[in-house]
């Protein structure tokens, strides 16, 4: 009796809960508290997390099952753009961004609930996703807006310029938000102008503090540049915000500013309360080849030689690998992942010494990597279970240019890629050796990496392959061909039990998952080639 | 560099060697003496000649469009547009032209008679699409219209030598930094120029009508607004800036460290390879030549082999085109293949070169015209 009773109630619990639940879900309602610890039924960041690893704990995809992998749907934007963000996912809700456009798309069937418009002029290269605190989106524009947004319906609540687009700024990133600030940053490297980060209020959208990487233009040997364009990571324990910035300018003329043009090229850690520099790490002093350091900067706590280290990691646009102490900003590894031939070696501090006969000249220098560098926006993925850091990397040569005609304002010189190949590399954190790469095809695939507890990498190649990889050897296990290279990083969640991995191949949105009827109960496959 | 490698793979795969157009300089003198090809062709006979399937359109199909562009649109920087090619060239010099071919564009002997005929009617004849400009009053110059019918013409007459936005080509300066651009007054200077041509520099004179002249000196002043507006965008390199090299050492480095002789001779492939490529263009083809096809052999199950042209290689897909030009493909998993690729050697130079071992290799291959 007793135990019927009980049960009953626990019926009468999973009933209530049961109702409750959907009410809950549907409510497009982001507690910024649950940034701290994202759960397996979101993306509610542009990195999945704050620690930028991009490495998932789902396991209902595996090495052993992963052949299986098919189609969940398809979302086509229906216009040319290639998607080159990241989707979040909160409550059941994919939003994702090109240029001018914010889609919200159902994430158990890949349907359009509202899609949002802004057409503007300025520069479209491209676009990283959008950030969320509770109900609410926020959108950058090519003309250097903040746009808040109701998650709901696409409805705009409020529209702030934070930068002069006729000056030369523009912006293609996804913001970043900490507690209640919502973090934006800048590009614009045709033009002496200095990059800045903004903290804005979620509600009002008032700016609560601004940093700026380099002082103005016109400064007597000072840079400019150091734009932000690359959405950071951010430590709760130590309070600190995590951004990359970019190259400074003049960009191939280094005349006009000479030592090492702090802060360009370099990882900062900042106080997302004031906006006050904590440490900053010159990845590449005095750049004169356009290396933007913005890649993520992944955050790991792990031993390094021993001895348990808070980490920031970075598989640098300039072709390096930096593990830096990041309560600190003190180096403690530097190792080039591919080839390099711009430096003299690597000074005390474990930055690269440029090497300035490799600085551009009127008959040109033969330079590696080129302009794109060894690896770009894509983002990397961090394997905690390997150890490995795995990196989408560009190998390649170019030919830059710079005379004294070419004068000292914006990009002042020219550069002419020769040749380059995409290679898929797993670094060994520990020595920075490379553990296994896995070449991906002529002139890179542009796709991100994803790594997953169970043992899997997801990336792509230059083909338009979609790649499902052995984390521990690089093999692959399962491709998928959508006709043209991934431009984005891929992303998983769980719903109702199933797990999807979404990618993008140009405008065309893909969700990948085991079929239903293999979700639960997984079976073996061989592997194919 | 895109556009560039687009147009090597088309060089690659019709086996054309076309190279860079080296207008011959034509006096202003010498065009008014003769009338103009479109002058002698009266408007309804030229409509007919324009259709696909007159016998001067098949002409122009079999011999012509594979590098000037199925509608005579050519394709920049490399193969210059032929619409409108009445305003600078008469029916003498263009049967001149393509007899004897120029540059280094083949020259076609067989091409004569009343398929000539035919041909020459059909490169008078205005271009099918609404690509004309229609010009019709001279009060327009600066205004918006004007400047885009004037950009219709730069593209067509001028884009070849000068660039496609004026910024300067491989054989012509940057219209945005001319003297004579900057101190032209509603086309006064510039007018004068076009009509008159620019001898000692190479720049044939062009038959323009006034109209016609002004909107091209509107769309070159739109043009020179649009660069003050970038002032900060890229910089071009000039021939002149790659003239740093050595020749003997350059010769010594491809006669031996260099490798090159092992697959290259200044006798044979790259004989006149100076005269084919200039500047920038030739250095970028010396250190990597894009679009050069890979030869590829397939063993099937049976032992079968199949040998040509590999036309695509991912991990899962090996494709091939064969001597016939048939395509054909297989799964990587069920065949073995071999891939032959010496273009590969230019890949493997890359981290064994010094910069001066490039400008002096530079420098030598510029001595071979």
């Amino acid at each position: 009796m007793e135990l019927r009773k009980d049960a009953l109630r626990f019926a009468l619990g999973a009933v209530l809960f049961l109702c409750a639940g959907p009410t809950l879900l549907t409510a497009q309602n982001l507690d910024p508290a649950d940034l701290l610890k994202p759960r397996a039924d979101s993306w509610p960041l542009y990195h999945g997390d704050y620690s930028g690893r991009r490495h998932s704990s789902l396991r209902q995809i595996t090495p052993q099952n992963v052949g299986n992998l098919s189609l969940a749907w398809v979302f086509q934007t229906e216009q040319n753009a290639d998607i080159k963000s990241s989707p979040l996912l909160v409550d059941g809700v994919l939003f994702f961004t090109v240029p001018d456009n914010i889609w919200a798309v159902d994430a158990r069937s890949g349907h359009m609930l509202w899609h949002y418009n802004r057409p503007v002029k300025g520069e479209h290269i491209g676009h990283r996703g959008v950030a969320m605190y509770k109900g609410w989106l926020y959108f950058t524009t090519p003309d250097c807006h903040l746009i808040s947004l109701n998650a709901k319906d696409g409805t705009v609540r409020w529209d702030k310029v934070y930068a002069d687009q006729s000056q030369g700024y523009w912006s293609t990133m996804a913001p970043l938000v900490v507690g209640n600030h919502v973090i934006a940053g800048v590009g614009g490297d045709l033009d002496n102008l200095p990059g800045f980060l903004r903290s804005f209020d979620p509600e009002t959208g008032e700016t609560q503090w601004q940093w700026f990487a380099t002082p103005p233009g016109g400064t007597p040997n000072g840079t400019t540049g150091g734009t932000t364009w690359m959405t950071g990571t951010y430590d709760p324990e130590l309070n600190l915000l995590y951004w990359g910035t970019g190259n400074p300018t003049p960009v191939l003329n280094g005349s006009s500013r000479p030592g090492d043009d702090e802060y360009t090229c370099s990882i900062v850690a900042l106080n997302p309360d004031t906006g006050k520099l904590v440490w900053g790490f010159v990845v590449s002093p005095h750049d004169t080849h356009d290396w933007d350091a913005v890649e993520t900067p992944v955050l790991v706590d792990a031993d390094f030689h021993g001895k348990p280290r808070k980490m920031l990691m970075q598989a640098s646009r300039n072709g390096y690998f930096f593990i830096l102490d990041r309560a600190t900003g003190k180096s403690l590894l530097t190792v080039p992942y591919g080839p390099v031939n711009w430096s003299l070696g690597i000074d005390k501090q474990g930055r690269p010494i440029p090497n300035p006969d490799k600085e551009p000249k009127p008959d040109g220098r033969l330079i590696a990597p080129d302009e794109g560098g060894l690896t770009n926006y894509r983002a990397p993925s961090f394997d905690p279970r390997t150890g490995l850091f795995i990196v989408d990397a560009e190998f390649s040569y170019s030919l830059y240019f710079s005379k004294p005609a070419d004068g000292t304002y914006g990009w002042a010189g020219g550069d002419y890629d020769l040749w380059s190949k995409g290679v898929i590399e797993a670094i060994d954190y520990q020595t920075g050796k490379i553990r296994w790469s896995h070449e991906v095809g002529p002139d890179g695939s542009g796709a991100g990496i994803l790594t997953t507890d169970s043992g899997l990498t997801i990336s792509g190649d230059a083909f338009g392959n979609v790649l499902a990889l052995d984390t521990s050897n690089g093999k692959t296990l399962w491709h998928a061909g959508t006709g043209v290279g991934m431009q984005s990083s891929p992303i998983t969640y769980l719903l109702d039990g199933r797990q999807y991995v979404i990618t993008s191949s140009g405008g065309v949105l893909f969700a990948w998952a085991l079929p239903h009827s293999s979700a639960a109960a997984a079976p073996s496959v061989a592997h194919k080639k | 560099m895109k556009r560039f490698r687009d147009v090597a793979i088309l060089v690659a795969v019709t086996g054309c060697l076309v190279f860079y157009f080296n207008h011959a300089p034509i006096h202003a003198a010498s065009l008014a003496a003769v009338p103009r090809a479109q002058a002698v062709q009266p408007q309804g006979s030229a409509t007919v000649d324009s259709a696909g399937d007159s016998p001067g359109a098949k002409s122009y199909a079999a011999n012509c469009a594979i590098c000037h562009g199925d509608q005579r649109e050519g394709n920049l920087p490399t193969f210059p547009p032929l619409i409108g090619i009445e305003h600078h060239l008469n029916d003498q010099q263009i049967s001149d032209i393509v007899h004897k071919g120029q540059g280094l564009m083949p020259g076609n002997t067989d091409l004569k008679g009343d398929e000539l005929a035919a041909l020459l009617r059909y490169l008078a004849s205005p271009a099918e699409s609404a690509s004309k400009p229609a010009v019709e009053t001279a009060s327009t110059a600066h205004s918006s219209d004007s400047s885009e019918a004037g950009g219709v013409l730069f593209k067509q007459n001028c884009a070849f030598c000068h660039g496609r936005d004026t910024m300067g080509g491989e054989s012509g300066p940057d219209l945005t930094q001319s003297k004579i651009v900057l101190a032209d007054v509603n086309g006064d200077k510039i007018s004068a120029v076009v009509r008159e041509g620019r001898p000692a520099k190479k720049m044939p004179a062009f038959n323009f009508s006034a109209p016609e002249l002004e909107s091209l000196a509107a769309f070159i002043h739109a043009q020179v607004d649009l660069a003050k507006a970038n002032k900060g965008g890229r910089r071009g390199v000039d021939v002149s800036d790659l003239q740093t090299g050595n020749v003997d050492e350059g010769k010594k480095y491809f006669e031996g460290a260099g490798t090159c002789a092992k697959c290259h001779s200044a006798s044979g492939d790259l004989a006149g390879i100076a005269k084919r490529y200039e500047g920038l263009k030739l250095e970028e083809r010396m250190l990597y030549p894009w679009g050069v096809k890979s030869k590829v052999t397939v063993t099937l199950p049976s032992g079968k082999q199949s040998a040509g042209t590999l036309e695509y290689l991912d991990e899962f897909t090996v494709g091939m085109r064969d001597s016939d030009g048939n395509y054909h493909s297989w799964l990587v998993s069920s065949v073995k293949y071999k891939v032959e690729s010496p273009v590969d050697a230019h890949v493997g130079l890359f981290s064994k070169y010094t910069d001066a071992d490039i400008h002096n290799l530079m420098a030598y291959l510029q001595t071979l015209r």
